[in-house]
């Protein structure tokens, strides 16, 4: 390998992307817009319930429901604005509690009690809360409960250190850049073979193995200066550095053989873009996955990026270390060897 | 004695079924100018890729400047330049760019991109993007990144192709410029009047196998018919042709009685042109 040569390529690469106006605009945007979204978001969890309740007569047990850790309770003034209070998604549920309903649990009969939700919480929300009013009312007619509750948290107890959505995200952004540089990569691959400049460089010293290694080190350089640079811009790069870093690299060498194979895939640049953005899109699925936890299942781990957003959530956002992610990293390997061998093979086929 | 720049030996390639190169050989000797003439599909641009390690040959070999090209690709390629049929130069980058990137993969120190823009002429433009060049600045910038790395071997694929007469000259200039200096040019052309001034010797190529290869002059001489094309006045006052040919015992005989006899307008020489030979020898125009 002449690396002379490979120097004098990936600088004429670089010179090329960058003077593509939309992928040097994704490039230069992708990182700052990224961070603006992130620093945007809030950089805590709201951990609190708040939930409303009218009530003519203040029940005796609403000390006792006060008491509930995490749990606020607005008392409203009329049932209008108890509504209007949920409606607003100022309250995630409403309790109207009658002077009638009061007396007949005081008397132990069966009393009815309103409840507002707003239109779109979950199922398992109402769930909840039924069942606390159902227990309080046990309890305000004077029964004692015959079940005692042990909570016991099972792994890292996150109550009051929940991670903020923002930092959820970070793997996603992280992704999306790298994922984005398949397309510039696999962009300038093709416009090299349609405009046949590949054949120009091929009767010159340039063989096809300093060719790929030349696009290898632009796109991997590409993607992965992007992502280590957001990640350490947001604080990403605090906990676990090395395995992020490493992490990154091998998602931007997944990414570079990625850009191969749709190169090689593609006929010219409109059907490189037809293919790249599906794939693009496959390979951030994982990625939304940690964003929204259990939309996704099992299925996902066939995806390559998966390995690649679960390392960095799992280290980034737990700072977990190489005991338990080194099965992803060796994971993310095997398929950069598999990805990126099978587009090479593709594109040489395709040169040939 | 002149060394042989280019050697090649039954080379032979297919695509699939289709024979394209069929057991090629010739030599070109160092400082010769080799016009290779054939129609579309004949095998001119398999035989170049062949010559140039772009292509590895079914059969038979080739040696460029003593060097086996199949085991030697590397070696042979940084002593050649290659103008190909078809522009691929680098649009978004200027000329002096294109230029200064090839003299770094050829390792040419002290390069002078400028030097070489004006001396095809295109001084002033070097530092414009070839996007915005017109199809016979594109043409020209192709020789000049040919020239690069001052080659032994030039080859040139149709490099006047459907440029203005200005642009043709500058470059059939540069080609006997570089064999002037001693580069070996092999020149793939359709253009018989260009191949005729500029060839040293001339192949025909048809349906994969080399037909002829000589001299233009051997060539017609050979193939060709001498004669003298003579107008003469008619009675009724029209013009009326006549023809004599050369080179035969009643020649001097029949140029005395059209003196005598004939009031002649005008006369003059009739050569054979290398089309004429080439559809005699294959039977086809080279038009296709």
């Amino acid at each position: 390998m002449n690396w002379r040569i490979v120097r004098v390529l990936v600088a004429k690469d670089l010179t090329l992307f960058f003077r593509n106006r939309y992928f040097a605009l994704i490039t230069g945007l992708a990182v700052f817009a990224y961070a603006g979204i992130y620093f945007a978001m809030p950089a805590s969890v709201d951990e609190k319930l708040a939930i409303g309740l009218y009530a003519p007569q203040l029940p005796p047990v609403l000390e006792e429901l006060q008491q509930e850790e995490g749990l606020t309770i607005e008392q409203a003034e009329s049932e209008e604005a108890l509504k209007d209070a949920v409606i607003e998604g100022r309250l995630e549920a409403g309790i109207i509690l009658s002077a009638e309903a009061i007396q007949k649990l005081l008397g132990g009969q069966k009393a009815r009690i309103e409840l507002y939700f707003p239109s779109d919480a979950p199922d398992e929300f109402k769930e909840a809360i039924i069942t606390l009013v159902r227990e309080l009312a046990y309890l305000q007619s004077g029964q004692v409960l015959t079940v005692e509750v042990s909570e016991q948290v099972l792994g890292r107890d996150m109550l009051g250190n929940q991670i903020p959505p923002r930092d959820r995200m970070l793997p996603l952004f992280a992704v999306f850049i790298i994922m984005a540089e398949t397309l510039g990569l696999a962009s300038l691959i093709s416009e090299e073979v349609e405009g046949r400049t590949v054949t120009a460089l091929m009767v010159t010293p340039v063989n096809v193995r300093g060719f790929f290694a030349a696009k290898g080190v632009s796109g991997v350089g590409l993607a992965f200066l992007q992502a280590a640079l957001l990640m350490a811009v947001t604080g990403g790069l605090n906990q676990q550095p090395v395995i992020l870093l490493l992490a990154l690299l091998l998602g931007a060498c997944l990414a570079t053989g990625v850009g191969f194979l749709m190169a090689a895939l593609g006929k010219d640049l409109m059907s490189v873009m037809a293919w790249g953005i599906p794939v693009m899109l496959i390979l951030s699925v994982p990625a939304f996955g940690v964003l929204l936890p259990g939309t996704v299942s099992d299925w996902i781990k066939v995806i390559p990026s998966y390995y690649l957003s679960d390392t960095v959530h799992l280290s980034a956002n737990f700072g977990l270390g190489w005991d338990d992610v080194w099965q992803n990293l060796l994971i993310l390997l095997g398929f950069n060897a598999v990805i990126i061998s099978l587009g090479i093979a593709a594109l040489r086929r395709k040169l040939q | 004695m002149t060394a042989d720049a280019i050697v090649a030996k039954n080379l032979t390639y297919s695509y699939g079924q289709l024979l394209a190169v069929d057991h090629v050989s010739f030599t070109v000797p160092e400082g010769e100018i080799l016009g290779f003439l054939g129609p579309n599909g004949a095998g001119k641009s398999t035989t170049v890729k062949m010559l140039t390690g772009q292509l590895r040959p079914r059969e038979g070999r080739a040696t460029l400047l003593g060097m086996d090209v199949g085991h030697n690709t590397e070696r042979v390629q940084a002593r050649i330049g290659v103008c190909f049929e078809t522009t691929n130069l680098y649009e978004r980058m200027s000329a002096e760019e294109n230029l200064n990137l090839f003299a770094r993969l050829f390792a040419v120190a002290d390069f002078d991109a400028g030097a070489l823009l004006k001396r095809v002429g295109l001084d002033g433009r070097g530092r414009d993007r070839v996007e915005g060049y017109s199809k016979g600045m594109k043409q020209r910038l192709m020789v000049a990144r040919a020239l690069v790395n001052r080659p032994d071997i030039l080859f040139l694929d149709e490099p006047t192709e459907g440029l203005d007469p200005t642009s043709s000259e500058t470059i059939c200039n540069i080609i006997l410029e570089e064999r002037n200096r001693g580069a070996t040019v092999f020149l793939t052309t359709h253009d018989m009047m260009e191949a005729d001034q500029l060839s040293d010797r001339v192949a025909f190529i048809n349906k994969g196998q080399v037909v002829a290869l000589d001299t233009p002059h051997n060539l017609k001489q050979q193939y060709g018919k001498r004669a003298l094309k003579a107008e003469v006045a008619k009675p009724d006052g029209g013009l009326e042709t006549r023809e004599i040919i050369l080179d035969r015992p009643e020649t001097v005989a029949a140029v005395r009685e059209l003196f005598s006899n004939e009031q002649v307008v005008t006369i003059h020489s009739e050569e054979a042109s290398l089309e004429d030979i080439f559809i005699r020898i294959t039977g086809r125009g080279l038009g296709g």
